[in-house]
């Protein structure tokens, strides 16, 4: 019987700058994927055992959230509710999934202080794991979408496949933000929370539950809120239209700065993370 | 060839209190000076490990001897690579197994053989392959039925029972451990010795931390004696443990006779 490695081996014989140990973690974190997305379904199955329905009390909730809305915001902005139930169910489940990976992205690290200071495994594997829980619920929840779409008569054309680019950034963007307000938080107890009012912010200056036509003239600063242009290049081509100009722009620019600057801080600092949980 | 030499290792570490972890607080002390700065950097910092040289060859069984608070949990962490050193350096080559915590990464929701393939992911190996040990652990623990339940039914001895047997599944290079053994009961004591046995035989290098002077002199063959963080006596196990005896018989001497 042969045997795998036990724990992760290490050779520390070379000496690294922390730029390369950091990339080292990154790529290591990578590749680990049947660690981090088994530590991902471990957590879902967590939360949600013992209850009745799992992960689609998510979608149920959603349902009612926006069945609820739907009926009234529609009256409220002079939107017909075949155009404005598509527009807020889409909006709603994408949003859903950015909000909960930049909040749970605080606890990156915090969430996961035994195992980081008992076994050694790189740190971005932690990052994986969020974000592929979070994409685990996306999934769930993206099953009322087909159906709306369905319901309200949707013309879809091919222009969905675009949502696979599209989700590769959003994950691209859901690592470095895990990692980078991962960190934050792990050295300034009071970030979480900040974090949090400034996502219920966002929420309500982000056209999700009011369409970005009643904005008027305005619509066109809309991409520069990079939430709106994360949510936009995956609503706009399930709803058969395309993204405000600018949008996958800024979303671009976002990522590469925001890789960049991750990347940066966390060579610096990612010896520390241990110390500081 | 495994191996771990450190050459003038230190680890320190701050340790944040109240207002040093809040950002509001960081923020307002760049902005105002006296009592706010002060309670904004308000951290003390300690010196686990104090200029620390040493190297482990291959072959070597390692005792680390030493008070609470000494240091050796901090020089485990360091050698397994989870704590890095914040002067000085460590080099290191081979597969370590760290076992300083039995029960890290258990679920106590999950039942004990979903812990079982958890506990291994942790151990970095693949659930694919944990499943066919899985019932050769099963058999270890001696759990039977309970196996199936979730383990915060568990008794600490039970715990210790499951952590033991997953950890010491696969025998490593470099093995790494703090004495958790005690907590279990006689029998299970006896087929952990036994097992042990086996397991140290095929490791090239292992690192042991305990207060049992038995456990030592059983496993052991070189010991160093760890005080507040730098390394007072280094040696054959015998004579660092008679240095250690020593040492708290003088200090106990002291207190009764002041």
């Amino acid at each position: 019987m042969s045997y795998r490695s036990a724990d992760m081996s290490i050779d520390f014989s070379k000496r690294v700058s922390p730029s390369a140990a950091a990339w080292d973690d990154l790529v290591e974190g990578m590749s680990k994927s049947w660690m981090w997305s088994a530590m991902a379904m471990q957590d879902i199955r967590m939360r949600y055992r013992g209850s009745l329905l799992g992960p689609f009390w998510l979608t149920i909730s959603m349902i009612i959230m926006i069945a609820a809305m739907g009926l009234i915001y529609a009256r409220l902005f002079n939107m017909e509710i075949h155009r404005y139930l598509p527009f807020l169910t889409v909006g709603l489940v994408i949003w859903n999934f950015v909000s909960t990976v930049i909040i749970e992205g605080c606890q990156t690290f915090l969430s996961a202080q035994n195992v980081i200071t008992q076994v050694r495994m790189p740190f971005s594997v932690h990052a994986w794991r969020t974000v592929c829980r979070n994409l685990i619920v996306l999934a769930h929840n993206m099953v009322i979408v087909p159906l709306v779409l369905i319901i309200f008569n949707v013309p879809v054309g091919w222009t969905v496949l675009l949502i696979v680019p599209a989700l590769a950034i959003l994950t691209i963007n859901g690592i470095w933000v895990s990692i980078l307000l991962g960190m934050i938080s792990a050295r300034y107890r009071d970030v979480p929370p900040i974090v949090m009012s400034f996502v219920q912010v966002i929420f309500f200056v982000t056209p999700i539950f009011w369409p970005p036509e009643a904005l008027g003239v305005w619509m066109q600063a809309l991409p520069l809120n990079p939430l709106f242009a994360a949510v936009d290049v995956i609503r706009a081509p399930l709803l058969g239209s395309a993204p405000l100009t600018y949008s996958w722009t800024v979303l671009l620019i976002v990522t590469v700065i925001g890789c960049i600057g991750t990347f940066a801080l966390f060579a610096k600092f990612r010896t520390r993370i241990t110390y500081w949980i | 060839m495994a191996f771990l030499r450190l050459r003038n290792l230190s680890v320190e570490f701050p340790v944040y209190q109240g207002g040093s972890q809040s950002l509001k607080k960081m923020l307002l002390a760049a902005t105002t000076q006296g009592n706010l700065a002060r309670d904004a950097m308000d951290r003390i910092n300690v010196r686990a490990l104090n200029d620390v040289t040493l190297d482990i060859e291959d072959g070597d069984r390692l005792g680390l001897i030493g008070a609470n608070g000494a240091g050796k949990t901090t020089l485990l962490r360091v050698l397994a690579g989870i704590y890095f050193p914040t002067r000085g350096e460590l080099h290191a080559s081979g597969r370590v197994s760290a076992l300083l915590d039995v029960s890290v990464g258990l679920n106590p929701e999950a039942t004990g053989r979903e812990n079982i393939i958890l506990r291994g992911m942790y151990m970095n190996i693949h659930p694919r392959e944990m499943r066919s040990r899985v019932d050769e652990i099963a058999e270890f623990t001696e759990l039977g039925p309970y196996l199936d339940m979730p383990t915060r039914t568990y008794s600490s001895g039970m715990m210790i029972r499951l952590g033991f047997a997953v950890s010491t599944c696969i025998p490593p290079e470099i093995l790494l451990m703090d004495e958790w053994l005690s907590a279990g009961d006689a029998s299970f004591l006896e087929k952990a010795q036994r097992r042990m046995e086996t397991f140290v035989g095929s490791s090239s290098i292992l690192v042991l931390a305990s207060h049992s002077t038995d456990l030592l002199r059983k496993w052991c063959n070189r010991g160093i004696l760890l005080q507040h963080g730098r390394i007072a006596a280094q040696g054959n196990i015998n004579d660092v443990i008679d240095a250690y005896s020593g040492a708290v018989a003088q200090r106990a001497g002291a207190l009764a006779h002041p």
